[in-house]
């Protein structure tokens, strides 16, 4: 069945093509500006939720900087952790790696070209518990360095490469390290340990040259089983700072949980700057609507003087805003596809993430709220119509 | 004639409230208009002859007095109740045709019977009506806009006819017609009185109005000879 008042519709569209076209581009403009503004939110997060989870399975120890003093005036200090502490991680840790970790930052020298970068002391059989060799091979030799993706392109190193460290000063005779491997790129880490502008060596080269012996910055805990990461942190906890907080715990849930949460607010609050088009389209559906009861007013007269009933008018106009929004929203889903897949693969770089069901949700959806705008816009204009006085109406010309 | 009287006003009176002073366009008129009357409003302009078209088309309501249509008390009816008596008892002719622009002859004769049955018509009455005002396939496809005044006014007969209402209300209806064209709409209005419709027409022409039986002549709202 064929509703003659959807065909007074279509046809009132038809009439005023270019009028229909220009408030349905509103709606295009606004239903892609949320659809690609909320899957660009979606693929943010889950990308750098991919990321971070890699390493969600390390709790990370550092030396609480907070330490009571008995005297007072003098000033607070970070220690790092001692050797009894690492043994005490040690035992509440069980059956779970724990690595501990030397680190400070340094100047070095490749070639003639200067640099600054991390340097990291590690336990070589710990390196392959957690990072992940691209080039060349572990660390054999007491002088052996890992370089990290970034450093090593950005210095041309390649295997074998001799790196001076420390500051470049012509009175001192520099310690050299050669490059024996590469490592994989780890892009934003969670467990604070970033490689990709790092130079890794032996722990016992780190000590005999920066000192600190048995005394480490970091000591991280890998998890065989991730469940375990409460009760794991609890036993530390118990076992490390029974009297006084000598260590502060974390682990990258937590961190993966708070960076997740503002990542979602960064994202309601594009979606929010994405909704004003919304609004400014609603106001131009809002206009073309009263333009169209102003213009047809005798029209309405004549409905209205011949028996139609209010209703039948107020949906005759219903059914206009409903067409404009569904020309819109239509318009509005495949331009989103479109250009929210070339935003994302601009911004984000992966679009991995763009075809699952929590990203490309919000082409429904911004076509949904797009014709609900134009339905809210369309109901005053049409009430507008069908409260008119038919001898009023007529008489218009 | 028989006794219950199609159409009866007792005491109408209609005031309009102006800025300017209230107006009083029908001045306690009483009036019977019986079933198959063939009635001519005449008056000058200002008399109230629109405004009793507007009551009688129940199109508006009564400031004071009651108005009976089909025995039924106008003033105490619903909105949606006038519209449905608007729909199935009275056919609306007008000066100015008043057909949609947007629907093409046949559907403009159609749209009455969807407003009353809520769907398209498929029992042909719509074709057979614009054909009795002599109209064919290819005609009754036009819109408005591509007919001549007379072929419009027959139009707006056939839309007025094809709900069968008992009440014919015509307003000036040949207006905007040249003269032939005025007194072939006439003839037709003649037919359906003869078939048993009530007509009402109004008109300031004295020569169309001799084509009643019955002509109420009225005068700064209030009747002067019926």
């Amino acid at each position: 069945m064929k509703d003659i008042f959807f065909d007074l519709s279509v046809r009132s569209v038809k009439l005023n093509f270019l009028r229909s076209l220009l408030a349905s581009i509103g709606i295009v403009i606004g239903v892609v500006a949320i659809s690609s503004m909320g899957m660009l939110g979606t693929n943010m997060q889950l990308s750098v939720k991919q990321q971070l989870s890699s390493n969600v399975n390390t709790i990370m120890i550092s030396s609480d900087v907070v330490r009571t003093t008995t005297t007072a005036g003098t000033p607070v200090t970070s220690q790092g952790i001692d050797k009894s502490t690492l043994n005490d991680i040690r035992n509440a840790a069980g059956q779970n790696d724990v690595i501990p970790i030397h680190r400070t930052s340094t100047q070095f020298t490749i070639g003639s070209t200067n640099g600054r970068g991390s340097i990291i002391g590690l336990d070589p059989n710990d390196i392959t518990k957690f990072l992940t060799i691209d080039q060349g091979t572990n660390i054999k030799g007491g002088s052996d360095a890992l370089v990290g993706p970034n450093i090593a392109s950005n210095f041309n190193m390649n295997i074998g490469s001799r790196i001076k460290i420390g500051q470049d000063n012509v009175s001192i005779t520099r310690p050299t390290v050669r490059v024996s491997g590469i490592l994989t790129t780890r892009g934003f880490t969670s467990d604070g340990v970033n490689t990709d502008n790092a130079i890794i060596v032996p722990d016992t080269w780190y000590t005999d040259h920066y000192g600190d012996k048995d005394l480490y910055g970091q000591v991280n805990v890998i998890l065989k089983n991730i469940d375990t990461i409460n009760q794991t942190e609890a036993a530390i906890d118990d076992k490390v700072n029974r009297k006084t907080d000598v260590v502060r715990i974390s682990d990258a849930s937590s961190r993966l949980s708070s960076i997740s949460s503002t990542l979602g607010t960064i994202t309601t609050f594009i979606l929010a700057i994405g909704s004003i088009s919304l609004v400014v389209a609603a106001v131009s559906i809002f206009n073309v609507m009263m333009m169209s009861v102003n213009e047809r007013v005798q029209e309405i007269g004549i409905l209205l003087s011949i028996g139609t009933e209010k209703g039948e008018v107020r949906r005759m106009f219903l059914y206009e805003a409903f067409i404009l929004g569904i020309i819109g929203a239509v318009v509005g889903g495949i331009c989103s596809l479109v250009i929210g897949y070339s935003v994302v693969s601009a911004m984000i770089g992966n679009t991995a993430y763009f075809f699952l069901p929590e990203s490309i949700v919000y082409v429904p959806y911004g076509m949904f709220i797009g014709i609900v705008v134009c339905i809210l816009s369309g109901l005053y204009p049409a009430w507008r119509a069908s409260n008119m006085d038919p001898i009023e109406a007529l008489r218009a010309e | 004639m028989s006794e219950v009287p199609l159409i009866r006003l007792a005491d109408v009176t209609k005031v309009y409230y102006l800025e300017s002073g209230d107006f009083v366009a029908l001045d306690h008129v009483s009036l019977d208009i019986m079933e198959n009357e063939f009635v001519a409003i005449m008056g000058p302009s200002g008399s109230g002859k629109s405004t009793m078209m507007n009551q009688l088309g129940i199109l508006d309501v009564p400031t004071s007095g009651e108005l009976f249509i089909n025995g039924k008390n106008v003033a105490v009816m619903t909105t949606l109740e006038r519209t449905h008596m608007r729909r199935d008892i009275i056919g609306y002719i007008f000066q100015k045709f008043y057909l949609i622009p947007l629907l093409s002859a046949y559907e403009n004769v159609e749209y009455p019977l969807i407003l009353k049955y809520k769907h398209r018509d498929t029992s042909g009455k719509a074709a057979a009506v614009l054909k009795s005002v002599g109209f064919d396939d290819t005609l009754s496809a036009h819109r408005p806009s591509q007919l001549s005044g007379g072929q419009q006014q027959r139009v707006a007969i056939a839309r007025a006819l094809v709900n069968d209402p008992k009440i014919l209300l015509c307003d000036e209806p040949t207006g905007n017609l040249d003269r032939k064209t005025g007194f072939q709409i006439l003839d037709v209005l003649t037919g359906l009185h003869k078939e048993g419709k009530t007509v009402i027409l109004v008109t300031h022409d004295p020569k169309i109005a001799e084509y009643a039986h019955r002509t109420i002549q009225l005068e700064d709202g209030k009747v002067v000879a019926s």
